[in-house]
């Protein structure tokens, strides 16, 4: 039986044209649909931390491990710079620190939600999926997250699976 | 300041910040290193998630963040000593937990939690952050120990981690 002439080598990237029809004709795999190619992308993440070590480690982490799933990644030091940047450019995810000054994680994730920031920020960040990453991880911290609108809280020492399996939530949360 | 990492298309930028650079040694192990291989002193397992993130055979990122660390830390005790002088126990407490962090992600036990009550005792709770009922003059002198305490803590801690990284013997 000819095979179809669209079939690409075992190894390539899939094709938006890929399909393969099974022998018997049953079973069709597309990798067209738009579920499937948003799989593919990658996301853009912003970490907000007013501690330069959490920023290096965080970031570093993202870039040796999460290259799968993290295109880029901004780093702010503030609430306020967070909220700024959120104004111009959109974002995917952003990994909040929680204990700041002038604007804590859970303020600046209301001014998000609730788009109260000086500077409007874009309507695509409005809802932008938010994980806190902190030592203040109590039960009754976590519901104050969860209550803001964060989708999950991470611990510090950042244990680099739950974070991934933060983000892989979040992301599917957020559609 | 914000400050982009690199996407696909740029090899450049690194988050590291060093002075000049150090020469390349062995990866640093955690073991037998000193007399008691850190224990209580170091998380073996967090501190080897900071090293996993050098690249092979190389330690600057580490090292460099250990740096950082040291003096993130020398600021932050500058910084207790004159809230401690105004009687700033808010303030105490915002630096307590701001050591917290750090000492957290480089797994030094001693002096997280000691960063911890720090941060407690600023609050008026006692070391576990419950509510407590003793006065300012109280917590004053709480801290006014723990100060000590933490200090020679992170001494300790320093130490282990310049032998750690070949920039200090260690004293038999």
């Amino acid at each position: 039986m000819p095979m179809p002439a669209s079939i690409s080598p075992p190894g390539s990237p899939p094709s938006p044209t890929m399909s393969v029809d099974s022998i018997h004709g049953h079973n069709t795999l597309r990798l067209n649909s738009p579920l499937q190619l948003d799989q593919l992308r990658r996301i853009k993440v912003m970490i907000v931390d007013d501690n330069s070590i959490n920023l290096s480690i965080l970031s570093r982490m993202l870039e040796k491990h999460f290259t799968d799933i993290v295109q880029l990644t901004v780093i702010t030091t503030s609430g306020v710079e967070a909220l700024q940047r959120l104004a111009s450019e959109e974002f995917d995810l952003i990994l909040m620190d929680i204990d700041m000054p002038v604007l804590t994680g859970v303020q600046t994730t209301i001014a998000i939600r609730q788009n109260t920031s000086e500077s409007p920020i874009l309507e695509h960040n409005q809802n932008v999926a938010i994980i806190a990453v902190t030592t203040s991880d109590g039960a009754e911290q976590r519901e104050l997250y969860r209550q803001v609108g964060m989708s999950d809280c991470v611990s510090k020492p950042i244990d680099p699976s739950k974070l991934r399996s933060a983000i892989e939530g979040a992301m599917k949360a957020s559609g | 300041m914000a400050v982009e990492l690199r996407d696909d298309s740029d090899n450049g930028s690194d988050l590291s910040r060093s002075g000049s650079p150090s020469p390349s040694s062995p990866t640093p192990s955690l073991s037998n290193t000193t007399s008691n291989d850190g224990e209580g002193i170091v998380d073996h397992s967090t501190f080897n998630q900071l090293l996993d993130l050098d690249m092979e055979d190389d330690d600057e990122f580490s090292r460099t963040l250990v740096h950082n660390y040291f003096e993130q830390a020398q600021r932050a005790f500058g910084d207790m000593d004159a809230a401690m002088s105004a009687s700033d126990l808010l303030g105490l407490s915002r630096l307590g937990h701001f050591l917290k962090g750090s000492s957290a992600q480089l797994g030094l036990l001693k002096v997280k939690a000691s960063c911890e009550k720090l941060q407690y005792y600023g609050q008026g709770m006692d070391a576990a952050g419950q509510h407590s009922s003793i006065s300012n003059e109280e917590a004053e002198n709480q801290i006014r120990i723990l100060l000590i305490q933490m200090r020679r803590e992170y001494d300790e801690a320093e130490t282990y981690l310049k032998v750690l990284y070949g920039e200090q013997q260690l004293e038999q």
